[in-house]
């Protein structure tokens, strides 16, 4: 036996101290008794019961879905063809486009949020599912962007070539060639930034208005004690889905560096 | 091989901004040739046969295909198809529909199609393979698979990109004598662009050498190697000796020239090299001098030496022999099949060498 060095016990430390809160929320939420503190009084599914019969929450989980595939969609396009141009060409402003695209990942959720709201406001574009899809494809753009470069990266251009010299237009080698052999790219990046407009709460909170998507209906459920292991259990279930989607999009992002030789 | 000439390039030039990849190009093709571009990496080779394909407008000069002008023709309406460096297979397309891919959607029936694609298969010698898989395929036969796919289209011109540079020794050799036994039997224009000058020379008809840009001498093998227009051609195909030297005579055919280290040689002029002076360069084959113990007899002129070093080719064994007057060791290229005396570093030898096997390089100042 080797004794543990201190790197390692740092690191589980680190990775305890990460990722045991979060373990903690799935615990909770099997548990027969409304205030969230240890012992554990006994074991329930009925939190998880009760979701399926809360008319907000249904509503709010549309709202969710309707936006994160609208903006997966919206931003996997954008990236797909932004991401060609960024690895295929060399022009003006390349470096200065990439790095506005990058944005978001670093300017704060609040900064974003508020100014988009007083854009939307002035333009005449009242706080809605509109204003979040909006919203949500400018920040999933970045993830849809480096997603779809890195499957470009292994993408052979004489490939396109060969479809050009072999009698295919422009269109047609994208549709026949390009496409087929960076969909498992294409699909990871919509799996991402579906994620990442799935788990948004602060543009969605600013710009939602009356019609909540689920971060926000899960946020405004927190202030009732009552209603906590419910949220309790509805927050498990999305963190599952959440890591099965990344899961699956790692799985398919792998796949599409594998398939190009 | 008909006089028909069926690609021709005049004048073409391109440029990339201020870089001039291709200058100058005129060069006429004829119907059924295997002719190669030959030339070190970055003498424009690439662009000329990507200007053909239509893959690069030419900034300047013209490019005419059985007769038309292929200005304006993009790439997917010219009669050409080509093979890529890299194969450029298609991998999420079996064998089968990476061959029928141009075939498909063009209004063709599907049993015609089905046709093509199995004598395509059958040509290259992968016939029944349709159903297998682009990734699982070797290099060798994703190179058939690449020849296949394009000689399905029924090409006017094949082009072909260093078609066996992925390819190792063995399998290269091999794909060397398939692809000219190919293109002898469809008896399609191939243009194959290649740095390596063995390739070129088994394959093709005629060979194009490039340096910097420039076409600096079209010839059949044959004559490339007995006649290079100058040093620089002289030393890309083969190894050559090259000494300098004086004109001392000359009438309708022939020149008498001094060098350094051999008696007056009564030499051929050579109709490709150019600029007389009183000083030219002149060349000897490794394979074109004689050597032995004593002075041989029966040539043109002798002179002793000592030998460097050896180096076994198997085939046949090279000597690197120190002669007075010259700075450099020349080369000489015994087959293994006379050789019968061994010569070890730091012998006394003898080479000899016949005025008729010196070529005449022309003058080494001047600019072709």
């Amino acid at each position: 036996m080797t004794r543990p060095s201190g790197l390692t016990i740092y690191a589980m430390l680190y990775l305890a101290f990460l990722y045991l809160p979060v373990l903690v929320l799935p615990l909770f939420s099997f548990n027969d008794g409304t205030i969230v503190a240890f012992p554990i009084k006994g074991w329930t599914l009925d939190w998880y019961r009760q979701l399926g019969a809360q008319e907000t929450l249904l509503s709010a989980l549309g709202n969710s879905l309707i936006v994160g595939l609208i903006s997966a969609m919206l931003a996997t396009s954008m990236g797909l063809f932004a991401a060609r141009a960024y690895v295929r060409y060399r022009f003006r402003g390349k470096e200065a486009s990439e790095g506005l695209v990058m944005l978001p990942l670093v300017v704060p959720g609040i900064i974003v949020a508020s100014s988009m709201l007083v854009l939307f406001i002035s333009l005449g574009l009242k706080p809605s599912l509109t204003a979040v899809i909006l919203g949500h494809t400018f920040l999933a753009l970045p993830f849809s962007v480096s997603i779809m470069k890195s499957a470009f990266d292994d993408f052979d251009v004489s490939l396109e070539e060969a479809a050009f010299d072999l009698g295919s237009s422009a269109v047609e080698a994208f549709r026949r060639v390009t496409l087929p052999i960076v969909a498992p790219g294409i699909v990871s990046s919509l799996l991402v930034t579906f994620t990442v407009s799935f788990d948004e709460f602060v543009l969605a909170f600013f710009l939602s208005g009356n019609d909540p998507t689920l971060p926000v209906y899960i946020w405004s459920q927190i202030r009732f004690p009552a209603k906590l292991p419910n949220t309790l259990a509805l927050g498990s279930l999305l963190l599952l889905a959440s890591i099965l989607l990344l899961v699956v999009a790692e799985y398919f992002r792998r796949r599409s560096s594998k398939s190009t030789m | 091989m008909s006089d028909v000439n069926i690609i021709q390039l005049v004048d073409v030039e391109k440029s990339f901004g201020s870089f001039t990849a291709v200058s100058n190009l005129s060069l006429d093709l004829k119907q059924g040739e295997f002719f190669s571009l030959l030339g070190p990496s970055g003498c424009g080779k690439t662009t000329a046969l990507r200007m053909i394909a239509g893959f690069q407008d030419p900034t300047r000069g013209r490019i005419l295909i059985d007769g038309q002008n292929m200005e304006d023709v993009p790439a997917n309406r010219r009669p050409t198809n080509m093979v890529f460096q890299s194969y450029a297979i298609f991998p999420h397309l079996n064998v089968g529909d990476n061959v029928s891919y141009g075939l498909r959607h063009r209004g063709i029936a599907r049993a015609e199609i089905d046709a093509r694609v199995s004598e395509a298969l059958a040509m290259v010698e992968l016939g029944g393979l349709q159903k297998r898989r682009a990734t699982e395929l070797s290099g060798g036969q994703r190179q058939r698979v690449a020849l296949a796919r394009a000689l399905v289209m029924r090409p006017k011109v094949l082009l072909l990109d260093e078609p066996l540079s992925a390819l190792d020794k063995k399998l290269r050799e091999q794909m060397q004598f398939e692809m000219r036994h190919l293109q002898r039997s469809l008896g399609i224009t191939f243009v194959m662009v290649t740095h390596d000058q063995y390739e070129a020379m088994t394959m093709s008809d005629r060979i194009g050498v490039m340096f910097k840009g420039r076409l600096v001498q079209v010839d059949a093998p044959a004559v490339l190697y007995a006649r290079p227009r100058n040093r620089e051609v002289a030393s890309f195909i083969g190894e050559m000796n090259f000494l300098a030297a004086e004109v001392i005579g000359e009438d309708a055919g022939t020149l008498t020239v001094k060098t350094p280290c051999f008696a007056p040689l009564k030499i051929a002029r050579n109709p490709n090299a150019v600029g007389y002076g009183n000083h030219i360069l002149t060349g000897i084959r490794p394979e074109q001098l004689a050597i032995g113990r004593a002075a041989p007899e029966g040539y043109d002129a002798t002179v002793e030496g000592q030998v460097g070093d050896v180096a076994f080719y198997g085939e046949n064994v090279h000597y690197h022999v120190r002669v007075p007057g010259v700075d450099r060791p020349m080369a000489v290229s015994v087959p293994n099949y006379f050789h019968t005396v061994d010569y070890a570093r730091g012998d006394k030898v003898w080479l000899g060498v016949q005025g008729a096997s010196v070529i005449d390089l022309g003058s080494e100042d001047t600019e072709i």
